[in-house]
């Protein structure tokens, strides 16, 4: 909660007491209807899988989906995507405490620092980390004559590595969310009641923020599952690189036939989770405003915890922006360029599109937010895990789709932003979705009840009560879409209206002819603009420190 | 790049081959090689108010295009005007210089308006396939013969006429409905100084067993083009033999490089003897430091003589299509061709523009008899690559 809200918040506080239990009428249904149509509305391209994979024939479908090589490909994600979601988890809760909890030097510093690595385009992330520590990359050939060598980045261990490295921070970020809004007079109660902090956050903390740490774990899987980039750049086999494969080969029905067993994974994921989380109770605290004065003291552990933090933001945050800063140094291959030069339009490009993805994001999120938190039916359970499927698939089969449709039956949007927008807002609607959600949460539904007991209509009272309140989860929730849209690449190349160059199809532009030294720059201006708008998503967090 | 190669003592040597020399002084450089075609480049200013440009405005500068000899084919001047407005989807790696060539085409017709819309080239033919007829594209110019192959035979592609590619060689227009703009060779770069042109064997499966080149040499298999030339030497040798040739390689303590770039520039460092790259690598390698001791070799007739284009089509659907054939039309001219030939080092596709660098002209190389369609099978190549331990 931010501190204007204060005022709100002790009106609210009243009110809570004339409050009798919530009224239900018509604008819930009406809600729930809108809500239900913008699900179907961002899954229905997606229809259009299904259409292609029919071209190809029962008997050599069936021999693709079980073909050896499939089921290694099958073996290959599931694992990507657990090691990832599990190593961003290791990274990000430890992180989130350290930043919240305890007495680290610096925190507020080391919050921004930490949260950065979102920024980085797993493309450039990837690429940079292979220049770093591949062979013949810079660090290898710095400690060659040292005697020292350095184990190959190639492969399952390195994408690991790299997306767990570039992708923590959603994990970080939901996980402070929870901890921010946790009473931690409950952690200091617990550890007067003789139990250790160890044990106090194992049993009052933990409970209070798993939703947080799911919600982050869940974005962080499903990164994993549709990126491109790393397993490219790291030489490993998954869906996505497969798919990617096939639509090289014009293998259509097959990268379709993929896609939808891609899309089983995530259904298979989604219900794994679905069945974790029913123990995870709720919500992020229960509508507690917490704060982030320092309770637990690190003592002898500072220095560790500090060097935790400096090696993370070092592999994150100081090789990338070394990498790119070499590259801009050096002179790249020796031919005549042009056509090429770097324009500041194609930043103030990727801005603009950045805040109507963002923006049509928050507000396609909201109906689906409310709808879900306010109500435990399967049917709204459910409406929010469709948001997901737009995510977890490639960006290529989405941005395919959209092709067929649009130019097909929507003409007159094809090649325009609005259409660009809207794969945006269907490949990261969950990330608003999930922020809101929670947010939604923590608003005590009889604050509404006490409102329209006074006299509001169920407009007002939500002007009034419930938007001041979700305002925080609105913010961050268009922030993470902002920044996921300034890196996106495969639905912006294939979409973009035709002369509209943005940071990421410059890039894109410029490594395709080698000249990578040019990325350099976009590169640079890419994490910096990105890096501002991450400041602002923090502020979101509460300045109560 | 150049810094950590400053080290090597040895590059300093003077290179004689190549470049300049081979191709002689027969025009001088003054841009205007007189002869054919008449016209277009006399009124020489590349003033800006439209009309027509010098040759010497297409052609790129440094070390490699001085001496250029006296070009023949069709002139810019020699054909009707492009007025009207195109929409090109172009596919692949020289985007920014094609974007230069569109500038230049527009600066001589104030009328022609043409709007460049990039992407992968793959991408880019499933878009056009997905658009099916209503595709907004009117011309489809893409880096590789699969991705055209693709959209031709999705029935995407119309007819061009036969005098938009009479000059160009059969090979590179054998549907008739895409044509050739610039080609690129498989080729071997060797270190001069450790190599002589007899020391690269004619054939490129006798690598393997070629004692001089035995822990000496590099390639960069992660990179496209040469998986393309392993996919063709698949098609070619069959499976096996081109698992037992990236064994060989293997065995010989091959070096692996990011890409053909890199690949090029460690052997004029002489860190290793030789590699595969692409024709033109060595070139921007050459562009850039001169004195480079290094120079190509070809083989023969294998998969190591690989010629792979980029190339045109007219889009079908398309509602400016005379247009569109004139366009395609203007990539085939002497300005345009010596434009890929001298800016991005590419094999030009009419015999009467030779390529730079005292390089073999195509009609000289022996590529293999291999439809270039079929190289967008890649996937079995990558499994291969994959077993074997090379990727």
């Amino acid at each position: 909660m931010s501190r204007e809200d204060t005022g709100t918040r002790r009106a609210v506080d009243r009110l809570r007491e004339a409050a009798r239990s919530p009224t239900r009428d018509g604008s819930n249904r009406l809600v729930a209807g809108v809500a239900v149509l913008i699900a179907v509305t961002v899954i229905s391209p997606l229809l259009w899988l299904f259409l292609r994979a029919a071209a190809v024939g029962p008997r050599e479908a069936l021999s693709i989906l079980v073909a050896p090589s499939t089921l290694d490909v099958f073996v290959n994600s599931v694992a990507l995507v657990a090691s990832v979601t599990g190593l961003s988890v290791a990274l990000g809760v430890p992180l989130a405490v350290l930043t919240v909890l305890s007495d680290l030097p610096f925190r507020r510093v080391w919050t921004v620092a930490l949260s950065l690595p979102l920024v980085v385009p797993s493309y450039l992330g990837a690429f940079a980390f292979v220049s770093a520590f591949g062979p013949r990359g810079e660090l290898a050939e710095l400690l060659s004559p040292l005697g020292v060598t350095i184990p190959t980045v190639y492969g399952f261990q390195g994408a690991t590595l790299v997306l767990g490295l570039f992708v923590y921070p959603y994990v970080f970020l939901t996980t402070r969310a929870s901890l921010l809004s946790f009473d931690t007079e409950q952690l200091e109660a617990a550890q007067t009641l003789n139990h250790g902090f160890r044990s106090a956050f194992r049993r009052v903390v933990l409970p209070q923020i798993a939703p947080g740490m799911t919600a982050g774990a869940l974005l962080v899987a499903f990164y994993a599952l549709s990126d491109f980039g790393t397993p490219a750049i790291m030489h490993f086999d998954t869906f996505t690189r497969v798919i990617y494969v096939q639509y090289n080969n014009f293998g259509r029905g097959t990268a379709s036939l993929l896609s939808i067993q891609l899309l089983a994974v995530t259904a298979l994921v989604l219900f794994l989770e679905s069945r974790l989380g029913d123990a995870g109770g709720d919500g992020y605290g229960g509508g507690v405003v917490g704060t982030d004065s320092p309770v637990a003291s690190l003592g002898w552990a500072k220095l560790p915890a500090l060097a935790f933090c400096a090696l993370v933001v070092g592999l994150t945050l100081v090789i990338p922006v070394a990498i790119f800063g070499m590259w801009l140094l050096r002179s790249g291959p020796g031919y005549a360029s042009g056509g090429i030069g770097f324009q500041w339009d194609f930043a103030i490009n990727s801005v603009y599109v950045s805040v109507f993805a963002a923006v049509g994001t928050v507000l396609a999120a909201l109906p689906i937010a409310y709808v879900s938190a306010r109500s435990d039916s399967r049917i709204a359970q459910l409406l929010e895990r469709s948001t997901y499927v737009g995510y977890a698939v490639p960006g290529i089969v989405l941005a395919l789709a959209l092709v067929f449709l649009g130019a097909n039956y929507f003409p007159w949007l094809y090649q325009t932003l609005p259409l660009l927008v809207f794969a945006y807002i269907v490949r990261f609607l969950p990330q608003a979705v999930g922020s809101t959600r929670s947010s939604v949460i923590q608003v005590d539904a009889k604050l509404l009840g006490a409102a329209r007991t006074l006299g509001e209509t169920p407009r007002g009272a939500f002007r009034r009560v419930t938007l001041p309140l979700i305002a925080p989860g609105l913010v961050a929730g268009a922030a993470l879409v902002f920044l996921t849209t300034m890196k996106e690449l495969p639905a912006t190349l294939i979409l973009h209206p035709t002369g509209f160059t943005t940071l990421v199809t410059y890039i894109w532009r410029v490594q395709e002819a080698g000249y990578y030294g040019r990325a350099a720059l976009p590169a640079l201006v890419l994490v910096a603009v990105s890096a501002l708008s991450m400041i602002l998503l923090l502020r979101q967090e509460g300045d109560d420190a | 790049m150049e810094d950590d190669t400053s080290s090597s003592l040895r590059r300093r040597r003077f290179l004689a081959t190549g470049a300049a020399a081979a191709v002689g002084a027969l025009a001088g450089c003054n841009g205007l090689p007189g002869g054919s075609g008449g016209g277009s480049g006399g009124s020489g200013s590349s003033g800006d108010g439209g009309g027509t440009l010098s040759l010497s405005s297409f052609r790129g500068s440094g070390p490699l295009v001085e001496n250029r000899a006296s070009l023949s084919g069709t002139r810019i001047a020699d054909l009707p005007d492009l007025s009207g407005e195109l929409t090109i989807y172009l596919g692949g790696g020289e985007g920014g210089l094609y974007r230069d060539l569109l500038a230049m085409f527009s600066q001589i017709y104030p009328d022609f308006t043409a709007r460049p819309r990039e992407g992968g080239t793959a991408q880019l033919a499933n878009t056009i396939i997905e658009e099916g007829e209503n595709t907004p594209a009117d011309v489809f110019w893409a880096v590789d013969a699969g991705s055209l192959g693709a959209v031709d035979e999705a029935g995407m592609t119309v007819d061009l006429s036969g005098d938009v590619v009479e000059s160009v060689p059969e090979e590179f227009h054998p549907t008739g409905r895409w044509v050739g703009t610039a080609g690129r060779a498989r080729s071997v770069p060797y270190n001069t100084n450790a190599l002589s042109a007899a020391d690269i064997p004619d054939t490129v499966m006798d690598f393997p067993e070629t004692d001089g080149l035995v822990e000496s040499m590099g390639w960069g298999p992660t990179y496209g083009a040469f998986q393309a030339f392993v996919t063709a030497m698949r098609l070619i040798e069959g499976e096996s033999a081109t698992r037992e040739w990236l064994q060989g390689m293997l065995d010989g303590g091959v070096t692996e490089y990011p890409d053909e770039f890199l690949t090029s520039n460690a052997v004029a460092d002489g860190e290793i003897n030789a590699g595969f790259a692409n024709h033109y690598y060595a070139l921007r390698v050459r562009s850039a430091r001169s004195n480079a001791p290094l120079d190509l070799a070809f083989t023969s007739g294998d998969a190591g003589a690989l010629i792979n284009i980029a190339g045109a089509a007219v889009v079908q659907g398309t509602d400016q299509s005379e247009l569109a054939q004139n366009f395609v039309r203007h990539l085939l001219t002497v300005e345009a061709q010596e434009f890929f030939a001298t800016r991005t080092f590419a094999y030009p596709m009419i015999p009467g523009v030779p390529p730079v660098g005292g390089l073999p002209t195509i009609d000289e190389l022996n590529p293999p008899s291999i439809d270039l369609q079929e190289l967008a099978n890649v996937e079995p190549t990558l499994q291969l690559m994959r077993d074997v331990g090379v990727l």
